[in-house]
């Protein structure tokens, strides 16, 4: 059991204060090797941040974060990209004013190996053909699905090993959810460890296998899809 | 006016405009990636022009006198020099400084200017006077009715040129190019796909400082001489063509870098005043077009910025 906790992410004890208004206190949870792990919360509970912690785009004040191993507490962003990492943040966050291609391949911007890249690409154009088409137009352009399959795109170009997905259904229509959520499964049937942070309760539980709450800043709630589906921390911290 | 004066003063509205062009393109490059004025800009022009100076003294010490080999020691000593000193500035004033007001940090970089034109004024033999400037290049004249075609103008201008495409292939076609845009456009993001944002923003300014290097022989050739104040009028024209072309956009700047010239030139040949005027004539009207087009005639929001 312990050993199967190393590998993976493992957040302790972690403190982070941002803009005064968005804090996490004594955040600890896990997110195991190959599996789907979701965080819960409402808006402004302190989701964003602890990805931007996990990130170093904002470094916690105090406590660690550990990824296979290695401490991330402390190291600048690309090194904790290097480790294997890739997310797919919050509003897409496109490079509006770059190509379809350009943005795919700023995804696997540490990928030295022009082989391994051109590979990589045509891999992601296999996932989402539509962007084969569009390869050369602006992102900014795009419509929000479309720019929701490019930053989907970007993050699998890294070929990471842990996957962090900050709201994939932020603003898209209920069939675009759906679909992001069946290909968020199928990401991590390749064996990629997911840490999925959500609003959406339902569809979210359908596909982790392990859940936390967090209210306020708080992990207010934690175990499976079915504890948490019966939980009243759950309900609490949503309609409380 | 007859096509040979007329001939004569587009090709000296060419030459001041590449300079000013090569001077904007650094000022934009250090806004796009990290929204900051660099106001010590025009100063590391002057000081790489007194670097490519004491390279040729020294060479000419030496004994070397083969001019092939002098003006490429020149260029290459002065722009490996200033890209030196651009990434030094980045790593130590303006990195530092970057969760401070914008303001401080223009505060600074207009301090440095200071001690890098006192420096030079105070430290370099005799560095208060007026320094002739080697002619490195042939300076052989074809006459053409009353336009001299002069072959160092003609290779400098061409020089010039092959200097823009270089940054416009290397912004737009290469690794390191891609990333500058990259940060550019949404620093974080750029962070979160594994850039390493303090190396791009270092090599950004190397570029930029290298490229006023490159302007300031430039600008030594063409009038013979160099001083320690020339950073202050050349600063202020860059930034200037920076801004009227929108701030934060190559292209924006080249066109404002030959605009500014052409108002000069216009300024100096064509209206009834002295031409001591013209710039007192291309600044007011680039005051005019900021009335009329306060972020630039290029704006950000259409514009790709870098």
């Amino acid at each position: 059991m312990s050993a199967e906790i190393e590998n993976g992410l493992v957040v302790e004890k972690v403190h982070t204060a941002y803009d005064k208004a968005d804090v996490l206190e004594d955040v600890s949870l896990t997110a195991q090797s190959g599996k789907i792990t979701c965080l819960l919360g409402s808006n402004g509970s302190g989701k964003t941040t602890l990805i931007r912690s996990i990130l170093g785009l904002t470094p916690p004040n105090s406590g660690r974060i550990v990824f296979d191993g290695t401490e991330l507490t402390g190291l600048p962003s690309h090194r904790i990209i290097a480790t294997g990492i890739a997310c797919i943040p919050e509003g897409r966050k496109v490079f509006p004013r770059l190509t379809v291609e350009e943005n795919l391949r700023l995804g696997a911007y540490q990928e030295k190996s022009p082989k391994v890249l051109a590979d990589r690409l045509e891999q992601a154009y296999h996932t989402f053909p539509q962007l084969r088409e569009r390869r050369a137009q602006l992102a900014g352009t795009m419509s929000g699905g479309e720019q929701a399959m490019v930053s989907i795109g970007r993050g699998l170009m890294r070929a990471p090993r842990l996957l962090l997905i900050d709201e994939p259904s932020l603003g898209l229509s209920p069939i675009l959810v759906k679909q992001n959520f069946d290909i968020i499964r199928r990401i991590n049937e390749q064996n990629i460890t997911v840490f999925l942070v959500e609003q959406n309760v339902h569809q979210t539980l359908e596909i982790a296998h392990h859940g936390y709450v967090l209210s306020k800043g708080r992990i207010v709630a934690a175990g499976t899809p079915e504890e948490l589906g019966r939980d009243r921390e759950v309900h609490r911290a949503y309609f409380g | 006016m007859d096509l040979g004066l007329f001939s004569q003063y587009v090709m000296n509205g060419l030459m001041l405009g590449m300079m000013y062009a090569l001077v904007a393109v650094g000022f934009t490059l250090f806004f796009g990636v990290l929204d900051v004025i660099n106001f010590s800009h025009g100063d590391v022009l002057m000081v790489g022009s007194f670097t490519g100076l004491a390279t040729y003294l020294g060479l000419d010490a030496l004994g070397v006198v083969w001019p092939a080999f002098q003006v490429t020691a020149v260029l290459a000593a002065a722009t490996l020099a200033m890209a030196l000193l651009g990434a030094v500035i980045a790593r130590y004033l303006v990195l530092p400084l970057k969760s401070a007001p914008a303001l401080n940090t223009l505060l600074i970089t207009l301090m440095l200017g200071t001690v890098l034109r006192e420096g030079i004024r105070m430290f370099y033999p005799e560095g208060a006077n007026p320094k002739p400037f080697p002619a490195l290049l042939p300076t052989d004249a074809y006459p053409l009715g009353n336009f001299n075609l002069r072959i160092d103008n003609l290779l400098m201008l061409s020089a010039g040129l092959v200097v823009i495409v270089g940054v416009h292939l290397l912004i737009n076609r290469t690794k390191l190019g891609l990333a500058i845009r990259a940060v550019a456009q949404d620093e974080e993001t750029a962070k979160t796909m594994g850039i390493n944002f303090n190396l791009v923003v270092l090599v950004t300014f190397a570029i930029g400082s290298a490229l006023a290097a490159f302007a300031g022989i430039m600008n030594g050739l063409y009038y013979n001489e160099t001083n320690f104040g020339i950073g202050l009028l050349l600063g202020v024209i860059g930034f200037s063509s920076a801004i009227i072309g929108g701030l934060g956009n190559i292209y924006g700047a080249i066109i404002g870098g030959f605009l500014f010239a052409a108002l000069q030139t216009v300024g100096a040949v064509a209206l009834p005043f002295a031409s001591a005027y013209k710039d007192v004539f291309a600044f007011g009207v680039v005051i005019l077009i900021m009335a009329w087009r306060p972020t630039g005639l290029i704006s950000e929001k259409v514009s790709e910025r870098v």
